[in-house]
Parts: structure tokens; C-alpha cells; sequence
């Protein structure tokens, strides 16, 4: 029998970015707050201390600071015709878990995204046509413009000590920002981070061939900085263990030193770890959310925990399970193209990627950042990109970066090379020091059979059906790759490399190996309760005391990295909540 | 590539017994300048100011008064004490085991290349290897460190 606790006024699900955002604006507004984290507390000192945090194995192999599948996982399938079969191990993408969740743990990529994105099907229809647009690609604007989340774009960025250059400040072009840049009202609080060797190869030989290269907006600090909240954010030292590792030096914009702290000076403010939420209680009508259900997973106590706001603010992912395991809007149903809750799923194709192998070059790449990068906008954000010679919507971003050199994951060698032995082993010695790699980041629209349900088979260790996720890359993602892989095979022969590997094409979406943890969609975001699960301000159209934040309300993938948006939308929701549903609950218009 | 003047003072200069530890005190609290300087910067003295600027780098987990949540042990009174010592801070082993004591030389070898003075400490600080900044960063430490309640 679950335990009634005493009613609060919101209770947050997941204490990561969004989460903590969330706890942080409305505990310091006076509302009365618990903040449900299913994972352990967390504290850079000694969670993230070195020597002991750069310990590849435990936390990049191991994934020592990710959801554990064998509690919960979700199951895969190519297309509808498949079976499904869950996830045993975590691979494609990682989902974190504990305090301060994936913000902990990421890279720090922090994109504002363009006007072309926040009215991605009006953009596309003037621009190219209606019929440019596949008829089971179901893109759609964001309910917000660019120009409406601006200010929160730039809390964010402020919040989380963004390093970069800007490229447009009010209207006018920035030297060394990005070119294809919206408007923005001021630079980045920091200067970019020092580039190292393999990005001023990339930087002059685009600059050369006509491109506008610029330094990759990131949240490693690239000095020592101190928020607007007071927050102090250490220098970045360059040990190239970002992702996948918390920060030694607290350099890279978290939660756990940002908001969440804040959150937890306030008095109203509670935080639970351990804390797994099973379901949102709706009340008889099924218009309205009660609270939420819980089991603290480290004894197997189950309570109920009343509030009249619900703020799901876990993972893009588990926030769309729990609003299927909650009867929280229509599901989606592919083959009826009827319902909305589970649609638009999208992820981020890689591999047209290039790796460059030099006999005459060191690039030392142990000497890394998460995020640090020079990139090219020209076949993405830019507007006078030709689609039509690409064939398809969206774009890539062209990037050099170089998040580590780690000994057990980063190993380049060239085409031809044995996978062990020692020839490998005389390779891996000669190129780990001489190689450097271009990636390609891609876009990814929806189609009508990329969509999440709940697995008819397959359930999680409280006894609930699994996540079914249904995904395959598709035509549009394909020529994309191939488009602009081959703009990134030309720059690479650029520099006349001794010899090079890829750009290779785009196959099957495979599950297992790591690609990026940028999965989107699922609860979007829209103009009407018709093509969206939740309106403008996250909120859900059905059960209007329920907030769904993340990247689960995107109705499309950028070639942007998802967090900046995601952080801009956090304070976006975070102020209607202050500001106008708590004077007047209801559905806000 | 920069270790600087690991080697440079004395050993025996400034001392660690808390008489000449008070002495010293009192040279930089009067003049703000460390008498150190004149063996490897004639030009310039140390510059409290500018030391302040540079502690900048080192605010995100120190604090000067032992107030406050921070990552790191407080600086109050670091001047004197052995490394490793605050009872109610969790030092890596190698900072324990350490047998330094901070001073305008050892806290000038640390800061130059921590991983260098101290292999195997937790400081997640790449070091400063400008001469200059470090001076007037101990001459800053010297006076915004000092213990006022300690004996």
C-alpha cells in the first residue's frame, strides 16, 4: 500500500537541466516544491575528483553514470513489420541518470537553432515548394518563434558559461561568429576556447574554399566565470574527459553546480534521489493530474505524491513513457496516422564523417574538450543553401572537434589495417598522434512510422510494459550524408592527407554501436491539441496541469545538438508557470 | 615546459616555524609586496590587485574565509599550514602524504604545475605558468588568506 504524502504545489520528475531549471525559478518564486530524482545524489567533490573520474572503463565503457538497462530499458524495431526486442545493453545513445542527469555527463554542444528550424514546414513550403516535402514526413513549426525564445536562449547560455563567438548581434555580422547566425542580442559571457591544431587546418582550408568556418558554441568554460546566479564555474583544463565523465574542474555547464544548488538553498525546495516515478495519478475525469505515484528504489517503499503541477523533466525518452504508462493524451498509431503521443520520433544520423591520416602531422588529441570546434553552417542553417542539388530537407553541420584521445576508445588507423595483431598494434602507435577527423552532424525530419509505443510483450522491473521504439534512417537522411559527406571529403583533400577514410554512406539504423544521445520528439509541442501534445508552453493539451519539458516536445531534429533549446524552453516554461498559470491555472493560450 | 622557479628561493627562506611565519605576515601586510620579488622580478613588485584578478581562476572552488559550499578547502589561513591538514576537508592521499607547507615558494612550485609539485593530488587546475601572475597571486593570498582568529 502506498504511502499519501502531503501535497506541494509542483512536483518535478528527474533533477537534470530542465528539471533543475524548473526547481530552481519556481522555488525561488515561493512555490512549494519536491523534485523526484530516480538515481543518487551527486557532488563534483568527490563524485567527479580526479584521479579517480578518468577512469575510462568504469565510465565510458562501463557507463557508470547511465541508466541501468536491467531496471528499465526500451525495445527496438526497424519498422512495423519487425518484432520488437529490448535494449539489454546501452549503446546508440546513453540516457544518464542521478542527480543533474545527462547534463552531468554531456558534451556541452550548446546551439541556438535557427528561424529555419522553429518554422521548419513554413520555411521549407516557401522556400522550396510543397511538394519538396515527402507525404509521410510530418514536420511542423514550433508554436514559438525564434525572435519569442531569444532572452531564454541567452539565460541559458549565461547559465551555463557558453564559450563562443557570435556571428549576428542585433542585426549586424559578427567577424568570426557563425555567418548563418540569427540575431541575437549579445555575444556569448565567454570567449571561445583555444583551437587546437586539427581546427585551425579545418578553419583555414573552409575559410580558403569560400565556407564560413567559426568557433562551435560550447558550455566549457573557457576561463574561470561566475554566473548571473552567483554560480562559479572552474577553467576548462583540456583532459579530454568529457562526455560520458562528470567535471573535475567544474568547467562544464551541470546542474549540479548551476541550478540545482540554487534550487536546494530554498527553503520550499525538496529533494528525493531514489526516487522512481511509475505513473502521473489523473483523477476521475482524466483532465486533471493528482500527483504522481513513486517507489523509492532503495528499499521498495511506494508513496503517492499529490501537487497540482506535474513537471516531467526526465529524459527526452522516459518523459514519453510516462505519459503512455499515464493515459496522458491519444497514442499515436502509425498505421492510422491517428493519435499524437509517441509521433515524431528523431535522432541524428552520423557517417559522413572523415578521418585524415598525416605522416608529417601531430595533433596531440588527448588534449581535448567535450565540445570545443571549429564547424561550417553552409549546408545547414545557411539560406541560400541549394537543397534541390541535396534533394532533401535539412542539412549537416561540417565540424572539427575532438572530444578525447582516450587510450581504450580512440584509436584511428587507416583503411586496410588488421583489427589486431601487431601489424594493429604497430598502426595504432604510428596514427593515434596523427590523425584528426571531420565529422558530419545531420538533421533528421519525422516520418509517419518513426514513433514510440508501449511493447506489447517486454516490461520494466515494476512489472510495466517497455518503451517499443520504431526507427529506421530513411531517404531524406541518406542523401543528406551523402551531400555533405562528399563537402567534407573535398575539404579533407584539401589539406593533401598522406591518406583518408570515409565519407561513408548511410544504412540501417544500428541500436548498438554510440552514436549521439539527441533523441527528439514523441510529446511535441504545436499550435493545437490536432498536431501536438503539448502547446507553446509544454503543456499538455489533454491534462493542462501537466508540463512536459525537453526534447521530447521537438517535432523535428536540427543538426544542432538538442540542449540549447532544450535549456532555452526550460526557462521559457519556467516563466509561464510563474508568471501566468499560477495566477490563473488552466490551459494557457 | 614551465616549471619555473621550482628550485628558485631558499628552502630555508620564510621558514615554516610560526614566529618567522607572523614576520613575514607582517612585511606583506604593510607594504603589500613580497619581499620575494627582488630575487626574480627587480623590475616590478607583486601587485595585490592584480593577484585578486588572477584568483579568479581559483574562486570556483576556494574560498578566502571558510564560508560557503565549495569543492575545495578554504585558503583562510593557508599560509603556514602543512598541506593536507584541514581536519574537515577529504584530501587525496598524495596531498596528505605530501609534507609540504605553504609558503610563498611552495605554493609558487604548486601553482606553476600542481601535477608536477604534487603527482596524484586532486586539483583539477592546469597551473599558471606565468611568473609574474603567480607573484601576484601569493602576494593576494598573503593578505586575503590571512587568519585573523588563529593564534
Amino acid at each position: 500500500m502506498a504511502t499519501r504524502l502531503r501535497e506541494v504545489d509542483v512536483v518535478i520528475v528527474g533533477l537534470g537541466w530542465t528539471g533543475g531549471i524548473l526547481a530552481k525559478e519556481l522555488s525561488e518564486a515561493g512555490m512549494r516544491i519536491v523534485a523526484l530524482e530516480r538515481g543518487g545524489m551527486r557532488a563534483t567533490n568527490p563524485d567527479f575528483a580526479i584521479p579517480l573520474i578518468r577512469d575510462e572503463l568504469k565510465y565510458a565503457v562501463r557507463n557508470a553514470l547511465m541508466q541501468n538497462p536491467a531496471r528499465d530499458t526500451l525495445t527496438f524495431r526497424h519498422s512495423p513489420s519487425e518484432p520488437s526486442l529490448p535494449m539489454r545493453q546501452l549503446g546508440s545513445f546513453l540516457p544518464g541518470e542521478g542527480l543533474g542527469g545527462a547534463g552531468v555527463h554531456w558534451n556541452g554542444v550548446t546551439w541556438r537553432w535557427t528561424g529555419i528550424d522553429h518554422a521548419a514546414r513554413t520555411y521549407y513550403e516557401q522556400r522550396h515548394g510543397k511538394s519538396f516535402i515527402p507525404a509521410d514526413m510530418p514536420i511542423q513549426d514550433w508554436p514559438m518563434t525564434y525572435a519569442e525564445l531569444e532572452p531564454y536562449y541567452d539565460k541559458f547560455e549565461r547559465t551555463a558559461g557558453v564559450s563562443g563567438k557570435a556571428g549576428n548581434i542585433r542585426g549586424t555580422k559578427q567577424p568570426g561568429g557563425n555567418f548563418f547566425e540569427q540575431s541575437r542580442d549579445r555575444d556569448y559571457p565567454l570567449p571561445a576556447l583555444e583551437s587546437s591544431y586539427s581546427q585551425i587546418l579545418f578553419n583555414d582550408a573552409t575559410a580558403q574554399m569560400g565556407y564560413h568556418p567559426f568557433p562551435r558554441p560550447c558550455a566549457n568554460a573557457s576561463r574561470a566565470y561566475t554566473n548571473p546566479d552567483g554560480s562559479r564555474l572552474g577553467a576548462c583544463v583540456y583532459c579530454g574527459h568529457c562526455e560520458r565523465f562528470g567535471c573535475e574542474a567544474n568547467a562544464k555547464g551541470s546542474p549540479h553546480i548551476t541550478v540545482i544548488p540554487k534550487a536546494m538553498a530554498q527553503p520550499t525546495f525538496e529533494l528525493r534521489t531514489h526516487s522512481w516515478v511509475t505513473k502521473v495519478m489523473l483523477d476521475s475525469t482524466k483532465k486533471k493530474a493528482i500527483g504522481v505515484a513513486y517507489t523509492d528504489v532503495s528499499n521498495g517503499q511506494e508513496y503517492e505524491q499529490p501537487a497540482a503541477i506535474v513537471a516531467l523533466c526526465a529524459y527526452a525518452i522516459n518523459n514519453v513513457h510516462l505519459m503512455l504508462l499515464s493515459s496522458i493524451g491519444t497514442p499515436y498509431d502509425a498505421t492510422t496516422q491517428k493519435g499524437i503521443v509517441g509521433k515524431n520520433y528523431c535522432y541524428q544520423p552520423g557517417g559522413g564523417g572523415v578521418t585524415l591520416f598525416f605522416e608529417d602531422k601531430i595533433f596531440n588529441p588527448f588534449m581535448a574538450t567535450g565540445a570545443f570546434g571549429i564547424a561550417i553552417d553552409d549546408f545547414h542553417a545557411n539560406d541560400q543553401f541549394d537543397r534541390a542539388a541535396m534533394g532533401a530537407l535539412g542539412g549537416a553541420t561540417i565540424n572539427v572537434g575532438q572530444s578525447n584521445g582516450r587510450p581504450i576508445g580512440y584509436r584511428p588507423v587507416p583503411a586496410g589495417t588488421p583489427r589486431w595483431g601487431a601489424e594493429w598494434k604497430k598502426a595504432t602507435a604510428k596514427w593515434y598522434l596523427r590523425a584528426m577527423n571531420i565529422g558530419v552532424t545531420a538533421s533528421n525530419m519525422p516520418n509517419r512510422y518513426n514513433a514510440y509505443d508501449l511493447d506489447p510483450t517486454y516490461k520494466n522491473v515494476f512489472g510495466q510494459p517497455l518503451l517499443r521504439l520504431t526507427y529506421n534512417f530513411l531517404e531524406n537522411d541518406k542523401k543528406v550524408i551523402a551531400y555533405v559527406g562528399q563537402k567534407a571529403a573535398e575539404i579533407a583533400r584539401s589539406l593533401n592527407p598522406t591518406s583518408m577514410t570515409g565519407p561513408g554512406t548511410l544504412g540501417d539504423y544500428n541500436i548498438v554501436p554510440y552514436q549521439s544521445t539527441h533523441n527528439t520528439g514523441g510529446a511535441i509541442m504545436g499550435s493545437s491539441p490536432g498536431n501536438s501534445a503539448v502547446n507553446k508552453y509544454l503543456q499538455s493539451w489533454d491534462v493542462p496541469n501537466v508540463f512536459v519539458v525537453g526534447a521530447s516536445a521537438f517535432p523535428h531534429n536540427s543538426a544542432y545538438n538538442p540542449t540549447g533549446p532544450v535549456g532555452a524552453l526550460a526557462y521559457w516554461t519556467a516563466d509561464a508557470i510563474k508568471k501566468r498559470y499560477r495566477q490563473r491555472p488552466g490551459l494557457m493560450t | 615546459m614551465r616549471r619555473g622557479v621550482a628550485g628558485g628561493y631558499p628552502s630555508t627562506w620564510l621558514g615554516t616555524t610560526p614566529s618567522l611565519s607572523r614576520g613575514w605576515w607582517f612585511v606583506v601586510g604593510s607594504c603589500a609586496t613580497l619581499v620575494a620579488t627582488a630575487f626574480t622580478s627587480p623590475v616590478r613588485g607583486a601587485d595585490v590587485e592584480k593577484g585578486k584578478a588572477v584568483f579568479e581562476q581559483c574562486a570556483a572552488c576556494h574560498s578566502l574565509d571558510g564560508t560557503g559550499d565549495y569543492d575545495g578547502p578554504t585558503l583562510k589561513g593557508v599560509i603556514g599550514r602543512k598541506a593536507g591538514s584541514l581536519e574537515d576537508y577529504r584530501y587525496s592521499a598524495a596531498m596528505k602524504r605530501s609534507d609540504v607547507v605553504w609558503d610563498a615558494a611552495t605554493v609558487d612550485q604548486y601553482v606553476a604545475d600542481p601535477q608536477a609539485f604534487i603527482p596524484g593530488n586532486r586539483m583539477a587546475f592546469a597551473g599558471i605558468s606565468d611568473k609574474t601572475q603567480r607573484d601576484d597571486l601569493i602576494a593576494f593570498l598573503a593578505v586575503a588568506t590571512k587568519d585573523t582568529n588563529s593564534k
